[in-house]
Parts: structure tokens; sequence; C-alpha cells
């Protein structure tokens, strides 16, 4: 339960908030409790709900309308690539679908290690610089701008190097 | 302040600050429309209201309007189409809905519109009363140039509940419903997720789509994509015949169509297909709650008595109509004054009226079973001619209390909830919190049972008696009283939560004295309104029954026969059968063979509704007029008629013949009703929103009003004075004040012969305060005993942080037998 496991966060969230206005405090706990919860279920959109007097249903439109906030589960990297119109007229869907094959898998999956889900979504602001994607993991998110698959596989790459070292680290330190 | 301006060559003049598609329309015109609807705030969505905009030229340096060379305003076109929706006219404007650029510009969206939606018309329920498929057929170019296998496929018939169903292909994303669902009745149950074309409506309630007003989503849905479980599938448009009605089941009084269709299903004869609005700006605009929507059922129900009944050798068997009728005048007629008429407000004018005459000419009396008083106080200081929720404002205030609008009257509980987004004070004063609170200015809480002090605390700061000094109250209570001072309408609705007959009469007192010291008796949004239990108690008051304050038992003390008509008092209190055991006579009239007719000596069977012409006089004394849908169902009549053929048998002179004629008596009869006929009911002028044509400025498929606004009586006025009664106290001592409190979903005869609402039905559960679950020392899963006047129940338990201190709720119509507010014991049910 966030209410009992993040008492002072919640309490420093909603203290940026007049206390008539609970409501706007939805996107801060909203990322609270992506991060207790892995993703957004239903039950996590509850309690965010229920801690601000939303509608679930309320929340829930959030949580579909912001690409920052996962409701189902994916890799350790979530790389969203931007395929509306301008970006798609630039290659961007090309290049997404490309993406996919190169790692032998569907729009919206995982990759079998684990490591990197791809996700098409709707504009990131940035279409003079596509194919662009956001690249979203443990550390944050940053823009990956004027891509190509040679650029993405690259990245893709080092990526899994790291998520090995960091397994050789926590290995090493148990 | 009003602005001309010139659309399509015609000149229109209209107040500043109206929208152009509203200014056009007034004109004439339609700008198609699918996400403006002029009941909602325009978000400008959709596009497809595009049109060219002309706006007089100035002089940049000066601000000075520039002429062209005839010496007439310049006026310049911008280089895009707008949107009519979004913008309010100006001064001298030239406005181009029908040129070839605005056309061209609507065809485009529409194009656009049509690349993902699916062209199956011939499937949809919306077919042929579709703005979608009508535009389509106005303006759509004949192919579309997007990429047919590029279609994005979605679920077709997607449940948001049980009552309505999304079919995702055909959503076009304009959010009607969904800022409906926020902005008209604030239930943000159904929402957007996702973005773009993969935008979908989704619910994540429980029950799914959980809002009392989910039906009206479907009506201005302006394509396909909202329909209900009830209408989907069932019929055509154009097949249907439509027949104007008000819904029987709360004292609103909205306005309805009856769609209906001959079947084969019913030997040829016509069906209720659907139950739709109909327009009414003064009573409920273009919206009906999903009671009086969805309900309708019970009238096509397979119980229902298709026969006269009269008990042989202690058995109820089959009867002609004239064996039941003359064993029934037979036993009245041995009665005579000892005859006792027992009638709720779910009967209209004319039946009441004859049942009324009848017990009057045997020298018996005709009592309302309805436990509230103040319909003779109504009828004093009722609102005022012309009074309409729509129309309040800022400087108007409203007071509600004892009474929990959202339950008990939902489309007055919606229509106050926007009059207080528009500015009008309202007070809300209840012992707990109800949905109304969320949009009061002034929430007065008292104590259980304790409305009546509430009411006369605001009367004495209002100018009252000094002895009511001593009902002054905390500081809500006088802001409250100081903010009915300041307004300058007041409308007062009282209701009967947590008071017994006794209670209520004073508090209808209270409120009329409230009323009286404001000095606008009479005038319109000034005045009492009751939240009556039924459709028509109001009228049954105004027809002369009135309720026997000491209760049921006491009125059939030394009754010899009894005749019951839509009543069910056995059914309501089990406990209650001893009295009605002992009657050489009973008779009951009903549509259903209820616990009460189950003791019957003589069953007469009734019509419902939907077979009916008859009025009703609503809780704002507006007397409104049904008309049948469908033919009766075989073997029944109307209550008026049964009522005048018993007459007949004992030599009573009553109308048997038409509802107008039974009416036409009344008029002679009433003094209220003097001189009125069906014809002033049927009386109708232009209402503004238009709805329920074939436009393309599409309001919603409510009915258009052409078989009347009915007519709202005016209050006689205050006469001779009024004195306030102390206030009957209510102590429970060490027990719990058990309250029943009113659900829109109980267990009535009507929700439980309905099966589309089965699932929503309220369960029979005390509720409880935490606190008082601690200290009772009950687990959280289990039941717990009540015992009260040495009978005892065993209840299932629910806790709310609602309940007031020293007191229970319990789902009033749930199955248990209590209608008064009383001291329970509660205990740990031992099992």
């Amino acid at each position: 339960m966030l209410a009992e496991n993040y008492t002072q966060e919640i309490e420093a969230i909603l203290a940026k908030y007049p206390s008539d206005q609970k409501r706007s405090a939805v996107m801060p706990l909203l990322f609270l409790a992506q991060r207790e919860y892995g993703t957004l279920t239903n039950e996590a959109i509850t309690e965010v709900g229920e801690l601000i007097g939303l509608q679930t249903t309320e929340v829930a439109s959030l949580v579909g309308f912001y690409s920052l906030y996962h409701d189902r589960p994916g890799g350790k990297y979530r790389i969203q690539v931007c395929t509306d119109l301008p970006c798609a007229l630039k290659g961007a869907q090309a290049f997404a679908d490309e993406l996919c094959e190169k790692l032998d898998i569907e729009m919206g999956e995982t990759t079998p290690d684990g490591q990197v889900t791809i996700e098409q979504v709707m504009c990131l602001a940035a279409c003079d610089r596509a194919p662009l994607f956001q690249l979203q993991g443990p550390n944050g998110f940053r823009y990956h701008e004027d891509q190509s698959i040679g650029s993405a596989m690259a990245l893709i790459e080092s990526l899994r190097v790291r998520g090995q070292v960091d397994r050789a680290h926590r290995l090493t330190a148990s | 302040m009003s602005v001309t301006l010139t659309i399509d060559g015609t000149e229109v003049t209209v107040p500043e600050g109206t929208l152009l598609v509203d200014a056009a329309k007034r004109r004439g015109t339609d700008v198609p429309v699918f996400c403006y609807h002029p009941k909602m705030k325009p978000v400008g969505m959709c596009r497809v209201c595009l049109v060219e905009i002309g706006r007089p030229a100035r002089d940049r340096a000066t601000g000075e309007s520039l002429l062209d060379e005839s010496g007439d305003p310049l006026i310049q076109f911008g280089p895009n189409l707008e949107t009519a929706c979004t913008i309010t006219v100006g001064q001298g404007w030239q406005v181009r809905v029908s040129s070839e650029k605005a056309i061209q510009g609507r065809k485009e969206i529409v194009e656009y519109l049509l690349t993902s939606h699916p062209l199956d018309c011939p499937i949809c329920d919306k077919g042929g009363e579709c703005p979608l498929q009508d535009l389509t057929m106005g303006h759509g170019s004949g192919e579309s140039r997007f990429l047919f296998d590029d279609k994005i496929r979605l679920a077709k018939r997607y449940p948001l509940g049980e009552l309505i169903f999304l079919d995702r292909e055909r959503c076009i994303q304009c959010a009607r419903c969904t800022r409906f669902q926020d902005e008209i009745v604030g239930d943000p149950v159904i929402g957007f997720y996702e973005r773009g074309r993969r935008l979908e409506i989704v619910t994540y309630s429980d029950p799914g789509f959980d809002s009392y007003f989910s039906g009206n989503t479907t009506d201005i849905c302006p394509v396909g994509a909202l329909t209900t479980a009830d209408f989907r599938f069932g019929a055509r448009p154009w097949e249907l015949n439509s027949a104007a009605s008000i819904c029987p089941h709360c004292p609103v009084g909205c306005n309805l169509t009856l769609s209906t269709r001959r079947e084969a299903s019913n030997a040829g004869r016509d069906v209720v297909k659907r139950v739709m609005p109909r327009q009414n700006e003064q009573v409920n605009e273009i919206w009906i709650c999903d009671k009086g929507r969805f309900v309708h059922h019970y009238a096509r129900s397979p119980e229902r008595l298709t026969s006269p009944r009269v008990r042989k050798n202690g058995k109820l068997v089959k009867a002609s109509w004239n064996e039941a009728l003359t064993r029934a005048a037979e036993g009245l007629k041995g009665a005579a004054s000892s005859a006792v008429g027992i009638a709720s407000g779910r009967l209209m004018n004319e039946d009441l009226f004859n049942l009324k005459e009848l017990m009057a000419a045997l020298g018996g009396r005709a009592i309302l079973v309805d436990s509230m008083a103040g319909g003779n106080l109504i009828q004093r200081y009722g609102v005022g001619v012309g009074s309409n929720l729509g129309s309040l404002g800022k400087r108007d205030a409203v007071l509600v209390i004892a009474a929990d609008l959202h339950e008990e009257a939902p489309i007055w509980w919606l229509r106050l909830k926007q009059a207080a987004e528009r500015g009008t004070t309202l007070i809300v004063a209840n012992a707990r919190a109800t949905r109304l609170d969320d949009y009061a200015k002034h929430r007065v809480r008292y104590g259980p049972g304790e409305a009546v002090q509430a009411a006369l605390g605001l009367l004495h700061l209002n100018g009252g008696d000094p002895e009511l000094a001593r009902f002054e109250g905390d500081r809500a209570l006088k802001s409250a009283a100081r903010a009915i001072k300041r307004a300058r309408n007041v409308t007062i609705f009282f209701g009967q939560e947590g008071l017994n007959y006794a209670g209520t009469e004073a508090l209808a007192r209270a409120c009329a004295l409230i009323t009286e010291s404001k000095g606008r008796v009479g005038k319109s949004n000034n005045g009492l309104v009751a939240v009556w239990p039924r459709a028509n108690t109001q009228g049954a008051w105004d027809m002369g029954l009135r309720p026997e304050p000491a209760g049921l038992h006491r009125a059939l003390a030394g009754a010899v026969a009894a005749y019951i008509v839509a009543a069910d008092p056995v059914g309501d209190d089990p406990a209650a059968a001893a009295p009605f055991e002992k009657l050489s006579t009973l008779i009951v009239q009903d549509l259903f063979l209820t616990a009460t007719a189950e003791l019957a000596d003589v069953v007469l069977p009734a019509q419902a509704f939907v077979e009916r012409a008859g009025t009703f006089t609503s809780g704002e004394r507006r007397v409104q007029r049904l008309y049948p849908a469908v033919g009766a169902l075989a073997g029944s009549l109307p209550d008026w008629k049964i009522v005048a053929n018993l007459a007949h048998r004992l030599e009573v002179d009553l109308e048997d013949k038409a509802a107008p004629l039974v009416f036409e008596r009344i008029a002679a009869a009433v003094p209220d009703y003097l001189g009125l006929s069906y014809d002033d009911l049927a009386a109708v002028e232009p209402q503004w929103p238009e709805v329920g044509g074939a436009d393309l400025y599409f309001g919603g498929t409510a009915y258009a009003n052409k078989q009347g606004l009915g007519v709202q009586l005016a209050p006689r006025g205050a006469g001779r004075p009024l004195k306030w009664k102390a206030p009957p106290r209510a102590s429970a001592g060490k027990d719990l004040l058990l309250t029943p409190v009113t659900v829109l979903y109980d267990r009535g005869s009507a929700l439980r012969h309905s099966r589309l609402l089965e699932g929503r039905i309220a369960p029979l559960q005390l509720i409880l305060h935490p606190d008082e679950i601690e200290r009772l020392g009950l687990s959280e899963a289990g039941e717990v005993e009540i015992s009260w006047d040495g009978r005892s129940e065993r209840l299932k338990f629910a806790a709310s942080t609602d309940v007031p201190p020293g007191s229970a709720l319990v789902p009033r119509g749930a199955g248990l037998a209590l209608s008064d507010p009383t001291p329970v014991t509660v205990r740990r049910s031992n099992s």
C-alpha cells in the first residue's frame, strides 16, 4: 500500500498544492506508484485516486495519455519511437519496423533477455530530428534523435553490456 | 447587448456572447456539429463545424474601420476556416456557412472521420437517426483516398457495464459522453485512454459505467458508438412509433417518449422498445435517469395479472369482471361508511379522483399510504407559476433538507448541481453527507432526526418567533440563514429522511414559514417542493386523499371492508397483515399478485402506465399528461374505470368512459384544477436548444415535445397564518436510531420485475459507522441482529463514515419492514 509505505513522500507531494486542489498532485503520485509497483496496475491507479479523491477512471485516463506512465510490464529499458505523421514522413515508421525485425520482436514486445521493449508513441515534439525515440530506463529518460538502425542497435548493445556488468556487480556484491 | 452579423447573406441579431454555431441555428442555418452540444461547453475537437468568417477590417494605427470603394465596411476573410462552435459572434461579421470553401473543409473532415469509422450503418442502432450518416450522405465524398487495409480494427461489442455497450470502431472521439459525465452529472466514470487513433473510451468503475445517468450518453452520442443494452439490436428507428408519457417513478415528472413497434413476439401487438427523454426545459430538459429509462420491463412481466380473481373456498380463483365487481360491490355496500379506500401516489389523478368520489359517496375514508405530510401546505406555499430550476441564477437560493436528491429524484439533483455551478446558493441540510453536498455553498449538519430543529433555527434567524431562539444552531446554520435572507428567491425542497409522519408535518410547516418570512409566496422560484416518495403523491393530496397520521392500522380499526389500490402494505410489512385478515371484504387492485392481494377476497387487474392515458401532478405541481403507448394487457383495465364500474354497482355515478372526461370532472370539482383541460396540458411552445429533428445541429435523440409541456398550478398563497409546531423529539436512548434512507434502485415491484437493473438493486444491509462497528466488537464479515418493539432481524452490515453518530442506516424498501426511524438494539449475531 502506497499510503502506508510512503507516508512521508505522499505528504511532501501533497504539501506542494493547495489543500482544496489535491487533484493537482496526481502526476507525481503516479510516478511514486510506478516506482513502487514497476507498472501502474489497476490497484495502483485506484490507490492514487483514493489519495486525492479522483475517480479511478480519471487517473487511468492520464496513465493512458502520457507515454511516461506504463500500464503493462516491459523490459528494463523502453525505447519509445514516435511514428506520427511528420516522423513517419521522415522514415520513422520504417525505422521502427526494421528495429523490431532486427530484435526479432513485435511492436510492444520485450526482448527475451528482458532488457528492451519497443513501443510506438504519439508525438514527442521533435519532428525535425526524426527518426527519434525516447529511451526510458532505471536512471530516467533521454531523447535519441536522428537515429539510424546502426546507431540504435549500437545503443541497445551497450545497454545489454551495461546490464551484464550490473548483474556481475550484483553477483560479486552478494 | 446584442450583436448583428450576416450569415450566408442574411442579417441576424443575437445576444453578445452567442456562439456562432448557435447564432446560425437561431437563423435557421445548420452548421453541422459532432463534438459541440448546446448543453455543454464547446471544445472544438471534431472540426466539422468549419465556416468562413469575414471581419470588418480596421486601420491598425487609428483603430478606425476601413471602408471599401462604395463606402461600406471592408470585410477581410482570413486564410483558414474556423470552428463555429468555439467562436462567439462579432459585430458586422460576414459568415459563410454554405460557401464552396466551407463545404470543402467539412467534406475533408468527414473523409478523415471515415478513415476508420466502419460503414456498418445497416446493422448500426444509430442508423436512421445518426448525424454522421446524414452528413456522409450530404457531404461525404463517394470514395476514400485512404488505404482500406490501414483501417483500425477495434472491439465492436465492449460492455462498459451491463447497461451500456461501446463499439470502439464507431467512436469518433468527440468526447460528448465523457464531458457529459464530467461536466453535467459529475460522475467522471468513463474517460479517454491513449491518444490519437488509438484513443479508446474506458471505465474503471465497479460496476462498470457506474452512474445513474449513463443512458443519456447514448442519446447524445452522434454515432452508434454507445448503445443501451435495452435497445441494442432492438429495432430500427424508422420502424418505431412514439407516444408521449410521464415517468411514474419519482416526483420530478420527467417527460418521456415511449418508442413502440408491433411485434410477432407479442401477437402482432405493440411493444415498448425504448424509453427516451422528451424535451421539457422546465422539468427534465433533455435528460432522464437510468431507472426511468430501463425499468419499464415490469409492464411486460409474465407475472402481470390478466384476470380478476375472487376467493372461493379459501382460494383465489380466476373470475369474470362481472363476478369480481359484483362481489366487491357487495362487500363495500355491506360496509358502507365502515369501508376504507387505500391508495398510493403511484396512481394517476383520474384514478385517485374516482376513488375519492366513491369513498365519499359511501361515507368512508380515502387514505393515502405515502407516509409524508405537507401536501396541503404545498397547495398554499408551493413554488409559483413559472418556477424553473434551469432559470435559477446568482441571486437565488435553494434549501434541500432531509432529502437525498441523488437517490430520490436524480434529475432534480442534476439540475440543482448545475444551478449551483451557475452561482445559485445551494444549502444542503441533512444528518449525514449526501452527494449534493459537493456542490453546496452551505452544509448544515443536524443530529439524527433533528431536521425540524434545523429548519426552525433557519426560521428564527429569518425573523421568526423569538421563542425559536433555542433552535439557533451552529455557525453553518447561521451562515445558511443569512444566505436565505440575502437571496432574492428561495426554493425549499423538503424530504422525509430521519422523520416519521409527525416529523414531516412539522418540517413542512417550518419550511412554509421560512417561505412566508421571505414575503414572496406564490412568486416564481419561491416556495416549497416536497420530495415525495411517489410520482403523484401531490396529485393524491390534490384529489382529496389524506394519510392517516397514526398509521394504517388505525385507519383499519373498525373497518369492515377495504379497497386497496396500487399499494401493498402487507408486502411492505408482513407483520401488518393481521388487520387485513380480520376484514370481511378485502379488495386489492394492482398489476401484480402482491402479498396484500394474496390475502384479498377480490383481486382486480389494473393497467401499467405504458398502456394508460391520465395525468400526474409533479412535485413542482406541474400537471402533465400521459398517452397510451401500447394496447392494454388483455384482461386489465385502467384504475379509474375499474373504480367507476364498481361505483355503478353501488349506484354511484362516476365517469367510466374516457380519461379526459374524468379530468373534466376534476376540473369542475377540484378548485386548483378549475377549468383545466387535456388540451391545456397538451400545449407546447418552441424550446431551446432544438432537439429531435433530422438536423445536423445534433442535440441528441431526445424527442421534441409535441404533446404538451403541462401546466404548473398556482399556489393559493399564505391565507390564514401558520403556527410552528414543536418538533417531536427523536431519542434513541442507549439504542441506535435506525434510519431508512431512500435508494434509487430499491426492491420495489417495478425493479423486481425488470431484469435489466437487477444487478444494481441496493443490497439489504445495515450501514454502521466504523466506530460503532468497533464498539460493538463486530468482525469484518458477518451479520448483526437488530431488535425493536419485540421484533428482531438478522442483517449483513457495511461500514460508512457518513453515518451520523448514534444512528444506523438501512436502504428503504430493500426488504426490512421499517418505514419510520426507529430505535433499535444492535448485537453481534451469535452464529
